[in-house]
């Protein structure tokens, strides 16, 4: 065991010796002090690189972790493997053309990355948006966000080891997917939400699946969580794993179901109402563990209180038109705006700056993911690498929103 | 000559390898012929003289060979039967069912390309998968599947099985180290620490079985199982099948205990680095120790080959063609027909307009069934180790479908909490299971 390789083709790496198997390999001279401690290693400790091509990093993340046996000690994540300057792109586009760039931030909810931009460009603009247009933008919105979260359920028992729940919660996010793709003709990236209101109406075949899915959502959702939610072997690993407090989730800027594990109520759609939700009714659940649990247990709860929301949207919709009149280029006056939604991962907000031009001068997006991905420091140190993956899904990251 | 060249010019390279082939193996042919009629006789009787060898050597390369359609259909039925539970088709391109998949997946396995990484240490590397899968089959040479078939019956045939069985993990380590891949070397580890935990308990949970027994022959432990169902060691070891059942799955590596190849954790575990058929060997052996291990819960706790009632109405065959005489020809060649016949009636009676060859033709097809039917029923009569087999692959099959049905249902436990479980409730369950054995044997024979 006693093979050599050069750690990288970095010229400025100068080796004096041979590497053993299990020396670090750092990516490159240590620049700060925190990486000169990371990549010093301990008695009987060892390095493992995971990612970014591993079966579980929910994308591509890279993360090196620092083992004494199996447990981890530190862990210094790699970011930007999926960075595609969706910042940037948005500058260089037209209102319009500026949307879609935002839709593969969170591919599996994309909905909500269009509908931040969107309120901040109508701030922008001052566009009143119809009601009709709102009332469809939560119905929809609501609907990717049961499909988002069953994803997340079935990715975190896949993580665990435990193969069906995966397929069984895809076939709701196939049917609701399927749905939003009769409305906007898109299964993930839709491109549904305009300035001012929405593409298009709700049309027979949406609303005949939309039907047919809510006579028997609920009962479908229970039987998938039966799988889970009373099996013992799941319960042990999760109860008191990854547990943070809502304090230093709340110094992390934590939001969504991640810092309402917590026991902090923080919704936006409550805190700071946007659309039509003032007049929705509808709970914010919340669990004081902290934990896997708590964070898997509090989606479930989301899916039924989302359920409740579609429920009462389909009750009020009103009638009217779905777009409201604009010019077709569009140069707001120069100004600033800001637009936050509660994303199915927490808050997902936009900043938008116009100079008077037909593009956007700044767009910064916000997005809860990459916020998540910083508490993994805080919860993993300790646990065993079996639990790493337990915990990253439960913090329910997307890496496209991470490296953006 | 020239009308031999051209022809032999004409022919594709497959016929020239062909035709050059032929004389040699007419050669050889006669060379053998000749060397049977000359030293037939001593053969056999140095064959004849040594039989136990003979017997063994056979039995060894039989169970060697039935390891690989044993893998593929527990193959097979893991995936049908997980993509029943996931509300998946599964398979269902290649042969009827998608029966075959798991045979092109053997194919598929030995054309890829076999790879060893840098720094690897090559010799280890490649002695690995042989030892753990040489380890998981050895240990089937024990196994008595029916009545006089067996291997090998050892009068320490449980103490061989732990012994052999154990020697696998000797494999998964060798693999782990030998990778140059931590993640290879965390599952090497991993699985030596649980087959080390998990071989305690699993020994233990049958050393109450042996008390009773009083016998470490396997085939003498199915031998006293005979008779009703109720004789069966389960009911009188309720719990030593339990904590020999859990702690066999560890040793099998399967879900909920697969740990060493705990996909979302350590990729792949000790095979992270291996490829083509060195991989094979390793999915090979898993297979093989899930089919091993349900063939071992049945014969210690199951009656092994024995049916759960004996046959009430006792019959003997005695089939004698010879004595048929003209009755044979008969039978041979009229039976058919008039079965044919017989088994088309019904349907002209029933469909009047049916074609006559239509009927015909359904009445051969039943007329086959029914014949082989009653062969089947005249075997499983007339020859018990029919019998036995049939029982013992029934039972054995109802737990691989157990194991593949764990699978489909259970997340994986944590290296801790499998350790716990280990040392914490199996030990001294096993412990308490022995204790609570030896204590009634002895009340019972005072």
């Amino acid at each position: 065991m006693t093979t050599t390789r050069a750690p990288s083709d970095d010229p400025r790496i100068e080796l004096d010796r041979d590497l053993g198997v299990f020396e670090p390999v750092p990516p490159y001279p240590p620049r700060t002090e925190r990486e000169a401690e990371f990549y010093t290693l301990g008695d009987g400790q060892m390095f493992i690189n995971m990612g970014p091509q591993h079966p579980s990093t929910h994308g591509v993340l890279r993360v090196v972790l620092k083992l004494d046996g199996e447990k981890v000690v530190d862990l210094d994540p790699v970011l930007g493997y999926l960075h595609r300057g969706v910042e940037k792109l948005c500058e260089n586009a037209d209102y319009h053309q500026a949307i879609c760039y935002t839709d593969p931030l969170e591919y599996v909810s994309s909905l909500f990355t269009e509908w931040s931009p969107v309120i901040a460009f109508e701030k922008l603009m001052d566009v009143q948006v119809p009601r009709r247009a709102e009332y469809i933008r939560v119905l929809s919105s609501e609907l990717n966000r049961i499909a988002s979260h069953a994803l997340f359920l079935g990715w975190m028992a896949l993580d665990l080891g435990g193969l069906t729940p995966i397929l069984w919660s895809f076939i709701e996010r196939d049917e609701i997917v399927d749905m939003l793709a009769a409305l906007t003709g898109q299964r993930m990236l839709f491109n549904y939400f305009r300035i001012g209101g929405v593409n298009g109406d709700l049309n027979h075949e949406f609303m005949s699946r939309l039907g047919d899915w809510m006579s028997r959502a609920t009962e479908h959702i229970e039987a998938g969580n039966g799988l889970l939610n009373e099996n013992e072997i799941f319960v042990r690993r999760m109860r008191g794993l990854g547990t943070i407090d809502s304090k230093t989730a709340l110094r992390m800027v934590m939001t969504g179901p991640n810092l309402r594990a917590t026991g902090v109520p923080f919704d936006v759609r409550r805190a700071h109402p946007y659309s039509v939700f003032p007049e929705l009714e509808f709970d914010i659940p919340t669990r004081a563990e902290g934990d896997c649990l708590a964070r898997y247990l509090l989606r479930i709860d989301e899916i039924k209180q989302s359920l409740r929301i579609i429920d009462q949207c389909l009750h009020q919709m009103p009638d009217g038109p779905v777009m409201a009149k604009l010019p077709r280029l569009l140069r707001p006056r120069p100004g600033r705006a800001y637009a936050a939604v509660e994303g199915p991962r927490g808050q997902l907000s936009t900043y938008a700056v116009s100079d008077g031009t037909d593009q956007p001068f700044r767009m910064r997006i916000h997005d809860p993911s990459f916020i998540h991905l910083q508490a993994v420091g805080v919860m993993m140190p300790g646990n065993l690498i079996a639990d790493t993956m337990a915990i990253m899904a439960s913090l329910d990251p997307i890496m496209g929103g991470v490296d953006k | 000559m020239t009308v031999i060249g051209r022809s032999w010019g004409r022919l594709t390279l497959p016929g020239k390898v062909i035709l050059a082939a032929i004389p040699i193996l007419i050669a050889l042919t006669a060379g053998l012929v000749a060397v049977i009629v000359v030293l037939g006789a001593p053969i056999l009787d140095g064959l004849a003289a040594n039989l136990p060898i003979v017997r063994f050597v056979l039995a060894a390369t039989i169970i060697l060979l039935m390891t690989i359609p044993t893998a593929f259909l527990i193959i097979y039925m893991e995936m049908k039967v997980i993509a029943l539970m996931n509300l998946r088709i599964g398979p269902d391109r290649v042969g009827p069912f998608g029966s075959l998949l798991s045979v092109v997946h053997g194919l598929k396995v030995l054309m890829k390309e076999d790879f060893t990484p840098t720094g690897a240490d090559s010799v280890v590397f490649t002695l690995a998968p042989v030892v753990t899968y040489l380890a998981s089959v050895m240990t089937l040479l024990v196994i008595p599947f029916a009545p006089g078939l067996y291997g090998q019956d050892f009068n320490i045939g449980l103490l061989y099985f732990f012994a052999i069985g154990g020697l696998s993990v000797v494999g998964l380590l060798m693999a782990g180290w030998s990778s140059y891949n931590k993640y290879s070397l965390l599952g090497g580890l991993r699985s030596a620490a649980q087959v080390i935990s998990y071989e305690i308990p699993l020994t233990l949970s049958v050393v109450g079985l042996i008390l009773l027994a009083g016998t470490m022959s396997l085939n003498q432990i199915v031998l006293n199982q005979s008779g009703w169902f109720t004789d069966w060691y389960v009911f009188q070891q309720p719990l030593g099948v339990l904590i020999f059942f859990i702690a066999a799955t560890a040793e099998a590596n399967r879900t909920p205990f697969d740990l060493t190849e705990a996909d979302s954790e350590i990729v792949a575990g000790f095979a992270t680095e291996y490829s083509g058929m060195r991989f094979g060997f390793f999915f090979f052996a898993e297979y093989v120790n899930v089919f091993i291990v349900s063939a071992l819960t049945v014969t210690l706790f199951f009656g092994g080959w024995n049916a759960p009632f004996p046959w009430p109405w006792p019959i003997t065959l005695s089939l004698d063609p010879g004595g048929l005489g003209i009755g044979l020809l008969l039978l041979v060649t009229v039976v058919p027909l008039l079965l044919c016949i017989v088994f088309a009636v019904p349907l002209w009676i029933a469909r009047p307009r049916i074609k006559t060859w239509h009927a015909l033709v359904v009445g051969f097809v039943l007329a086959n069934l029914f014949l082989v039917a009653l062969v089947g029923a005249g075997a499983y009569i007339g020859l018990d180790w029919v019998a036995g087999v049939l029982w013992f692959m029934l039972k054995t099959y109802v737990f691989v479908f157990t194991f593949v049905w764990m699978r489909g249902t259970l997340p994986r436990v944590r290296i801790d909490q499998l350790m716990d479980f280990a040392w914490k409730w199996l030990l001294p369950a096993s412990l308490l299971n022995l204790f609570v054995t030896a204590a009634a044997i002895v009340v019972v024979n005072r």
